[in-house]
């Protein structure tokens, strides 16, 4: 290495510190602004209800009640709901995933006859709201297939890949790869599948990995298709529980905001793992280029 | 002459083959593309030519709907426009704010995991514990905001007590909310093939000269991706309405699903609230029209698109 | 490569057995509906079996339950089973059920629905429900349509005047009325309110330096949801609708002006708070906060959020709504229903009558939030004390006369919604065209007045 190469190194290296700094100053401002509302939801739980609607309010609840938890546990079964609401989020996830997968793989790399209707019909069922077909859709899962009280009307739409969204997604994704990749293996005679499998897959992880989380979350948060699909409380999702925890006029907003602390907590958990996933994915692009 | 026909003879077998290996794969897609969503919108369809009310056997009555929803609706016209209102802001607000909050977590800061954790976590709370939680922020008199204006010596803001200023405000939390769009901006970063940036540093090209000429064009495909998502997410904007305003105050709230949904399961008119969504639906395709017409020009397409 | 082909086998595996594992639970569960399938498998072949839906969170479900356990231990003809859906999507979840032909036997029904349920033929005619019996829900509390009844409420509620006894004490002001006779004139509750209402500096509002946007405390808050609204049209001699309520008549002077002078509390008199109606919790932010003096509110209030207040050290008292010509209260309370759907409709108006008397739902008064419908617990004195007299009410004297007396007399008038169709849609108007008169930005005359003919086919459905 040259001197001149060595001196132009160290001086990048300095700016990049600074560059650094500045990012980090800018990244706590924002942090601190994003964090807020959710302190506020979270100092609520700790107070009485008398406290919550003091004026002026105060920032830091005048004594921590921690015991809002422990009430709240007690008519909050956290347990049961989030068990009940895992037996629809897992398999919804892995097999949304998958499918998603599989119909983006298509679409971003494959030719075949009308693809570009099927591609608008996938784009044209993202226009509609859910609530839309709500109706239609439950007469038929109700009265034509049976499924009353019943978890399968809202797992089975995720084995039909899980939403136009999130095929879109990994559409985008597959297509910024680069192609050469898979030429390459085509050139060595590997077929459509193994491609998928052994590049396209592993070069996508942190976007499956996404497409994961958005269907925890999005199932995780679904109250209005989980209220109309499930009847008994024994079946009661978090989200269902997390409604049912207030009743008719008394809202405890101390206590509900004790349960929404506790109950988005699994969601954060979840993105915490995936995570390590975006991370990793770096890495692994890296070696493949 | 033999080795072209060869040629096209391997390339039509290849085709086959990969058209079946397409098929296979859209199975799924197929499926739910039929009985998820266009048979149930071809009887949204029906329904919106009857007078359903959801309880009592519907009467067909053509096109009445649609004549009452373009003549004497009293709803329909404030509601497109703070419905576009909302979602322009929401749109602008939030691509911006996720791509730029992407960008700096990017970076190689200290307690990185925590701070991306941060920026997320708005969009894991449930809906209604958000609304209310900003609802004592936003509160008119006694609000935690107005405490601090009033401290600092300002004329109080109403927030969403006032017409003119709900939809900032709404538009506000929404843009708060887009933990999801810097999710999948970080992991579009990601991809961003690290060869380029290594290539170009040893060129001598500046930060900003990189960002513009690598990591923007690789990015293009996730930014239209993102902005089409933000787009139809705040176009079919409804539970700020349902949690917080209920539409209020006024019509300035008064978004086209929440239109849709107090008609549907409120008023029990299924009939002209299935007609209000198909406006909803021809309102959405105009605008996801305009911006796929429009992507052809900026999005660069790596693996490209042979169709 | 190989390692990819089993992820993806993996997946699929993993997710179907999931699938399996977790709906194979629900099947069985689907196929022996109740509760307890396995403890009651003998008896319940015989009875008849009918389902009740309430709203209301999981645990009042339970209570509901139990309650419905003793109906069911009590005869050999009939096995209720009860279903609570939260509150916020009782009616869309309804919906939904009566769409696929799927609603419970009988049910409660939110106030504004219960007419229109009932002219599309949904619910049935429970008129012959009290022949025979020797107390009757009290008269305002009947739901009718085209002169039958159709349902009746569950429970009463009353619009009340409520008022920090603190705030009054360090103002030196006296308590607000209990008693009927002696209530206030509008224009003496908004002198009071003036002494009550401080800035950053101490001035009342009319005071030489008195600063509206530095207000710390305020002297009244006047509820201005739609539906509580109407109290104040009626009082000034007007109404929403004609006495029968066929015709509308909110755009009558009257009325006009009385909905002007509950907004001129803000606005003019700076008096009270902003309030836009779109949250439920009205006394939370103002007497029990401890920022403004009065409060107009539901008579659920006293169990719903005050009885805990209460226990925490806050002194309320309950007073006589203020008048403007009339003495006017609005009573309401959700509905009990059989729904036409059900093959059980005798053994449904059974279980209704049986649980409609109080001591089925004694959790509820005795705590303060529904008010009794029979007209024996407002008429005999032991079952009023029996009623009032716990720790959850505020003083037995001043309840009694602000509450109970007041819920019998000629001043007590049945919301809208118990004889007049689409009040849903009327409100809901109504609440959008007033938004802005609640800022200023225009009069209740202007706004009503230009919307007048969208207001009147509102209320005949068919805007």
């Amino acid at each position: 290495m040259s001197v001149a190469a060595y001196g132009r190194l160290r001086s990048k290296k300095r700016r990049n510190r600074t560059m650094n700094l500045i990012t980090f100053v800018v990244v706590v401002l924002f942090a601190i602004l994003a964090i807020f509302p959710i302190w506020w939801i979270f100092r609520t739980s700790l107070m009485t209800n008398a406290e919550i609607y003091k004026y002026p309010p105060s920032l830091i609840p005048d004594h921590w009640l921690f015991s809002n938890y422990e009430k709240t546990l007690k008519v909050f079964k956290f347990w049961k709901y989030l068990w009940n609401t895992m037996v629809i989020i897992v398999p919804s996830c892995l097999a949304g995933t998958f499918t998603a997968t599989l119909c983006g793989y298509a679409f971003a790399r494959l030719r075949f006859h009308g693809k570009s209707l099927i591609w608008a019909l996938c784009v044209g069922s993202m226009l509609l709201p859910a609530m839309v077909t709500l109706i239609p859709l439950y007469i038929g899962w109700t009265r034509g297939l049976g499924f009353n009280d019943s978890y399968w009307p809202l797992i089975l739409p995720y084995f039909c890949g899980g939403g136009a969204f999130n095929i879109f997604l990994i559409r985008q994704f597959i297509m910024s790869i680069p192609r050469e990749l898979d030429q390459a293996a085509t050139i060595d005679g590997a077929g459509y599948f193994r491609i998928l499998f052994s590049i396209i897959m592993p070069a996508i992880r942190p976007a499956m990995i996404v497409v994961a989380l958005f269907i925890f979350i999005g199932l995780w948060n679904d109250l209005l298709q989980q209220m109309i699909y499930i009847n008994s409380s024994d079946k009661y999702t978090i989200a269902l529980g997390l409604t049912n925890f207030r009743g008719q006029l008394k809202s405890d907003w101390s206590l509900t905001m004790a349960a929404t602390c506790l109950s988005f907590a699994p969601g954060v958990i979840f993105y915490l793992i995936g995570q390590r996933y975006f991370v990793e994915g770096i890495t692994l692009t890296g070696l493949k280029n | 002459m033999e080795t072209i026909n060869k040629q096209q003879k391997r390339r039509s077998r290849i085709f086959s083959a990969e058209a079946r290996v397409a098929y296979i794969c859209l199975i799924p897609a197929f499926l739910g593309l039929i009985f998820l969503t266009y048979l149930p919108l071809v009887g949204v369809l029906g329904i919106s030519l009857t007078n359903w009310t959801g309880l009592k056997s519907p009467v067909f009555i053509g096109f009445d709907n649609y004549i009452k929803i373009f003549t004497t609706d009293p709803y329909i016209k404030d509601s497109i426009i703070s419905t576009i209102y909302y979602a322009a802001l929401s749109v602008a607000g939030s691509m911006i704010y996720s791509l730029f909050i992407a960008l700096l977590l990017n970076r190689k800061i200290p307690a990185r995991g925590f701070f991306r954790a941060v920026f997320y976590v708005p969009y894991v709370l449930p809906a209604a514990a958000i609304y209310v939680g900003w609802s004592w922020l936003y509160e008119g008199n006694f609000g935690f905001f107005n405490y601090v204006l009033s401290e600092l010596g300002l004329k109080k803001i109403l927030f969403i007590a006032d017409s003119s200023f709900v939809v900032p405000s709404l538009s506000m939390i929404s843009v708060w909310l887009a933990g999801n769009l810097i999710v999948i901006f970080l992991a579009g970063l990601q991809n961003v093939p690290a060869v380029y940036h290594e290539a170009a540093e040893v060129d001598g090209a500046g930060g900003w000269k990189r960002f513009r000429h690598i990591t923007l064009p690789c990015m293009t495909p996730i930014i239209f991706y993102n902005l089409l998502m933000s787009l139809i997410a705040n176009l079919q904007v409804v539970t700020p309405a349902l949690a917080l305003t209920n539409g209020g105050p006024g019509n300035s709230s008064r978004f086209l699903t929440y239109l849709m949904y107090d008609q549907a399961f409120v008023n029990y008119k299924l009939g002209y609230a299935c007609a209000t969504t198909l406006i909803i639906f021809a309102i959405l395709a105009v605008f996801t029209t305009l911006l796929f017409r429009t992507s052809g020009r900026w999005i660069y397409n790596e693996g490209g698109d042979d169709k | 490569m190989k390692t990819g082909k089993k992820l993806g086998a993996g997946l699929i595996l993993a997710a179907l057995v999931m699938s399996a594992a977790g709906c194979g639970d629900n099947e069985t569960n689907t196929a022996s509906p109740g509760s307890e399938p396995a403890k009651t498998p003998g008896t319940s072949s015989e009875k008849v079996k009918i389902v009740y839906s309430m709203w209301g969170s999981a645990a009042e479900g339970n209570t509901t339950q139990a309650v419905a356990d003793r109906f069911n231990a009590s005869q050999d003809k009939i096995e209720v089973e009860v279903q609570a859906i939260p509150w916020e999507n009782y009616m869309t979840k309804l919906n939904t059920l009566a769409t696929a032909g799927q609603l419970p036997d009988t049910g409660m029904l939110k106030e504004d629905g219960v007419i229109q349920w009932s002219s599309e033929g949904m619910l049935n005619d429970v008129s012959a429900m009290y022949e025979g019996s020797d107390s009757k829900p009290l008269d305002s509390l009947a739901y009718k349509y085209k002169g039958k009844t159709v349902a009746y409420a569950a429970a009463n509620e009353i619009l009340l005047l409520y008022y920090n006894k603190d705030m009054f004490d360090k103002a030196k002001v006296p308590y607000p009325p209990a008693a009927l006779d002696q209530a206030w004139t509008w224009d003496q509750f908004v002198e009071t309110a003036k002494k009550l209402t401080n800035d950053k500096n101490g001035k009342h509002p009319g005071e030489d330096g008195f600063d509206s946007q530095s207000i710390v405390q305020y002297g009244a808050s006047v509820e201005n949801l739609p539906w509580q609204l109407e109290t104040w049209a009626l009082s000034n001699g007007g109404g929403f609708y004609s006495e029968d309520g066929t015709e509308v008549k909110v755009g009558d002077d009257a009325s006009v002006e009385a909905i002007q002078r509950v907004a001129d509390l803000y606005l003019k008199d700076h008096v009270a708070p902003l309030s836009v109606g779109q949250t439920d919790d009205g006394i939370q932010r103002t007497i029990i906060a401890g920022t403004v003096a009065m409060a107009t509110n539901g008579q659920w209030n006293v169990g719903t959020s005050l009885n805990t207040a209460k226990e925490e050290g806050l002194k309320y008292g309950v007073a006589v709504l203020p008048y403007m010509k009339d003495k006017v209260t609005i009573s309401t309370g959700g509905a009990n229903v059989v729904f036409s759907q059900t093959k059980h409709p005798k053994e449904a108006m059974e279980w209704l009558k049986w649980y409609n008397s109080e001591e089925n739902n004694w959790d509820l008064i005795s705590s303060g939030i529904w008010m009794p419908t029979l007209d024996k617990w407002y008429k005999d004195e032991t079952l009023t004390r029996k009623w009032v007299e716990n720790p959850n009410f505020p003083p037995y004297d001043e309840y009694k006369s602000a509450v109970v007396d007041y819920a019998q007399s000629s001043a007590a008038k049945p919301a809208a919604w118990f004889y007049t169709n689409y009040t849903t849609d009327f409100n809901t108007l109504l609440g959008s065209i007033l938004g802005d008169v609640w800022t200023g930005k225009t009069t209740a005359k202007d706004a009503i007045s230009k919307n007048l003919d969208a207001l009147k086919a509102a209320h005949t459905g068919n805007q």
